[in-house]
C-alpha cells in the first residue's frame, strides 16, 4: 500500500516534469552538453587543435564543410574548440559545486537545527562572507596565486557556499520546530540522525533546484573570468578566452566569437530551463 | 518611529564593522600567502638586494604579522590604503579619482534595470500566460543566460556597424573639454557647468554600457517582481479590494506593486555584488576607466595595495548599496517597524 501511493507520487512529479516543454528541452540541452563534453575527442573533427597547433595557410577561415564554425586566429577548428571548452565549463561547475553545496548546506543546517550561538555565528559568518563581491575576490586569489582552472575553482568555491548556507538555513529553520523533529529527539535519535534523516530529505529538492541554477551561474562566472585572461592557461580552449580571441577581428570575422558566444549561452540556457522545470516541479522556492 | 530607525542604524553600524573587520582580515591574509616577495616583484629581477630590504623596510614587511595588521588597518581608518606598488601613487587617491566614473555607470545600470524591469514583471503578471507574459519571460531568460561580456561586445560592434557616429568608447567625447569636478559625475558636472553638450556626450557614451551591465539584473528583476505580484494577486486583502469593486488599476499601482516591490529590492541588494563584478568586464570592454577598470589593471599587475584597497572598496560599497535597500523597504513595508518597536 505505502509503495503504490509513493509510486504514483513519483509519477506525479515525473508527469508534472514531462508536461513542461521548457523543462525537458532544458534537460536535453543539459543531457546533449554532458555528451558532448565527455566524448569531446569522438565529436570534434580535428581533436589536434586543442592544443598548439597553428596552421597559418587556414587561418580566419569563415564556417565551410570542413569547420562548421570556421577556424580562429591560427587556424585551427572553432568548432572542435568549442566541444572541449564544454569541458573547462563543466570541470568547474563540478569542483566548485561539488564542495560549496555540500559544505553550504551542512553548515546551513546546523545553523538553523542548533540555533543559539551557533546559530549566530554561523549566519553572522555568512552573512559577512556575502559582502565580498565574488567576482573581484576570484579576480584577486586567481591572479595573487596563479591564474588557473584549479585557482578559479578555489575562489569561486570559497564564496559560494554562502548562498546554499543560507537557503538551507531558512528550509531548516522553518521544519525543525515541526512535531515530528521533536518526536524523533523524544524516541531517543541521536543529532546526526535527525540532520540525515529528517531535515536533509525536506532540503534536497530545493536544493536540487538551486544546485541546477547554479550551474548556469558558474559557466558564465568561469568564462568571465577567462574573457579577462585569468582562467584557463592557452592554448587549452575555454569558451570564454574564445570569445575574448575572436573579439579583436571583430566585426569581419564575426564567426570566431559567434560560436563560443552561443556555446555560453546554450549551456546556461539549459541549466536555467531545467532548474526552472525542477522549481515548479517540486513547487519550491529557491 | 524615530527610535526605529536609531535601532537600525545602530544594528547595521555593528554588522557593518564586523565585516569589515572579517574583510580586512582576510584581504590581509590573502596579500600575505602571495608566493614570492611583493618587493621584489614590485622591483624586478634586475633589483639589488640591498634595494630589495631598503624597500621591505619601507612597506614593513619585516615586522612581525600581527604589527603589520594592525599598522595596515590604522592607517586604513584614516583613509590611507598605502601606496600603489608600480605607480608609487596613494592608492586612496587614485580610487577617489576613479570612484565617481563608476558609481555614475553603477547608478543609471540601476535606474535602468528598474525602469525595464519592474513594469515588465507587472506586465508579465497582470496578462500571465499570454504571449506578452511568455515574450517578456523569454527576454529576462536572454538576459539572465548571456554574460554580459558578451552584450558589450556585440552592442559595440552592432553600433561600429550601423551607428558609426555612435561612441563606444571612454565616458566623453574629449573634444569638448569636460568640467573637471566638483563632484566627479559627468552628468552632474556637465549641468553644474551649463554644458548641455558634456551632458548629452556623457549620456550617448553610458548608453551601451549602462544597458550591458543591466540586462542581467533586468532578467533576475522582471522574475522576481512578477512571481511576488502574482504570488499576492492571491492574497486575501488583494481579493478582497477585488470584491468590493476597486478597479485593477488601482489595486495593481497603489496596493500590489508596493508589496510585490520588497522581494526585487532584497534581492537587487544582493545582485548589486554581481553588479560590480560584471562592472569589470564592462568597463573593459567600453574603456570606461573607473574603478573596475583601476581594479583590473591593478590584479594584472600584481599590484598588492591596491588590489586589497579595491577588494575592501567593493566590500563596503555592497554594504553600504545594501543599507540603503534596507531603509527603503522599511518606509514601504510599516510591517518592519511595528515589529521592531514592539
Amino acid at each position: 500500500m505505502q509503495d503504490a501511493t509513493r509510486l504514483s507520487a513519483g509519477y506525479m512529479t515525473w508527469y508534472r516534469f514531462s508536461r513542461n516543454p521548457a523543462a525537458v528541452i532544458g534537460a536535453l540541452i543539459v543531457l546533449s552538453v554532458i555528451v558532448m563534453a565527455i566524448f569531446a575527442p569522438l565529436i570534434a573533427r580535428f581533436p589536434e587543435h586543442v592544443g598548439a597547433v597553428v596552421d597559418f595557410r587556414n587561418r580566419h577561415m569563415p564556417p565551410d564543410v570542413d569547420n562548421w564554425f570556421g577556424t580562429d586566429k591560427a587556424g585551427r577548428d572553432i568548432f572542435s574548440r568549442t566541444v572541449f571548452g564544454f569541458r573547462v565549463s563543466l570541470l568547474l561547475v563540478i569542483g566548485v559545486l561539488g564542495v560549496a553545496v555540500p559544505i553550504g548546506s551542512a553548515l546551513g543546517m546546523i545553523a538553523g537545527y542548533a540555533g543559539g550561538l551557533t546559530e549566530r555565528l554561523l549566519t553572522g559568518f555568512t552573512d559577512i562572507m556575502l559582502a565580498i563581491p565574488p567576482l573581484v575576490m576570484a579576480l584577486a586569489i586567481g591572479n595573487v596565486l596563479e591564474p588557473n582552472l584549479v585557482n578559479a575553482m578555489l575562489a569561486i568555491t570559497l564564496l559560494w557556499w554562502t548562498w546554499h548556507a543560507r537557503l538551507v538555513y531558512r528550509v531548516t529553520k522553518s521544519i525543525a520546530a515541526e512535531d515530528y523533529i521533536e518526536a524523533a529527539r523524544l524516541a531517543g535519535a541521536s543529532h546526526l540522525h535527525i540532520l540525515a534523516k529528517e531535515i536533509l530529505p525536506n532540503c534536497i529538492s530545493v536544493i536540487s533546484v538551486k544546485t541546477t541554477l547554479d550551474a548556469a551561474f558558474v559557466i558564465l562566472f568561469g568564462a568571465t573570468l577567462s574573457f579577462l585572461g585569468l582562467g584557463v592557461k592557452p592554448p587549452t580552449p575555454d569558451l570564454g578566452s574564445m570569445v575574448a580571441d575572436g573579439r579583436q577581428f571583430l566585426p569581419e570575422k564575426w564567426w570566431e566569437v559567434l560560436a563560443p558566444g552561443f556555446a555560453i549561452f546554450y549551456a546556461t540556457l539549459g541549466f536555467n530551463l531545467l532548474g526552472d522545470g525542477l522549481r515548479d516541479m517540486f513547487d519550491v522556492e529557491a | 518611529m524615530g527610535n526605529y530607525y536609531v535601532a537600525l542604524f545602530a544594528r547595521r553600524a555593528v554588522g557593518f564593522l564586523m565585516v569589515l573587520f572579517v574583510l580586512s582580515l582576510m584581504i590581509f591574509v590573502l596579500a600575505r600567502i602571495v608566493p614570492g616577495d611583493p618587493a621584489r616583484m614590485a622591483l624586478g629581477p634586475s633589483a639589488t638586494q640591498a634595494q630589495v630590504d631598503q624597500l621591505r623596510q619601507r612597506m614593513g614587511l619585516d615586522e612581525p604579522l600581527i604589527t603589520q595588521y594592525v599598522s595596515y588597518v590604522s592607517h586604513a581608518v584614516t583613509g590611507d590604503l598605502g601606496r600603489s606598488i608600480v605607480s608609487d601613487r596613494e592608492v586612496s587617491a587614485d580610487i577617489a579619482t576613479f570612484l565617481p566614473a563608476t558609481l555614475e555607470l553603477v547608478i543609471v545600470t540601476i535606474v535602468i534595470i528598474f525602469a525595464v524591469a519592474v513594469p515588465l514583471g507587472v506586465l508579465t503578471a497582470r496578462y500571465r500566460n499570454s504571449w506578452i507574459d511568455n515574450s517578456g519571460r523569454f527576454f529576462s531568460l536572454i538576459g539572465v543566460t548571456i554574460p554580459s561580456f558578451l552584450f558589450a561586445v556585440t552592442l559595440q560592434i552592432l553600433a561600429a556597424d550601423h551607428f558609426p557616429s555612435w561612441p563606444t568608447l571612454g565616458r566623453v567625447d574629449f573634444q569638448l573639454g569636460a568640467p573637471a569636478g566638483p563632484t566627479g559625475f559627468l552628468l552632474v558636472d556637465s549641468l553644474l557647468a551649463g554644458r548641455p553638450d558634456v551632458f548629452l556626450s556623457a549620456l550617448q557614451h553610458l548608453a551601451f554600457p549602462a544597458l550591458s551591465l543591466a540586462m542581467a539584473g533586468i532578467g533576475q528583476i522582471t522574475r522576481i517582481t512578477r512571481s511576488a505580484m502574482i504570488d499576492h494577486q492571491r492574497r486575501d486583502h488583494v481579493l478582497t479590494l477585488k470584491s468590493f469593486g476597486v478597479p485593477d488599476r488601482v489595486i495593481v499601482f497603489r496596493y500590489l506593486l508596493k508589496l510585490s516591490s520588497i522581494a526585487p529590492l532584497t534581492i537587487m541588494g544582493l545582485e548589486f555584488a554581481s553588479l560590480i563584478g560584471n562592472a569589470f568586464v564592462v568597463e573593459m570592454v567600453f574603456s570606461w576607466g573607473g574603478f573596475a577598470s583601476y581594479g583590473l589593471d591593478a590584479i594584472l599587475q600584481k599590484d598588492l595595495n591596491a588590489v586589497m584597497a579595491v577588494v575592501l572598496v567593493s566590500g563596503i560599497f555592497f554594504i553600504a548599496a545594501n543599507l540603503v535597500i534596507d531603509l527603503i523597504i522599511s518606509i514601504l513595508d510599516p510591517r518592519l517597524r511595528f515589529k521592531e518597536a514592539r
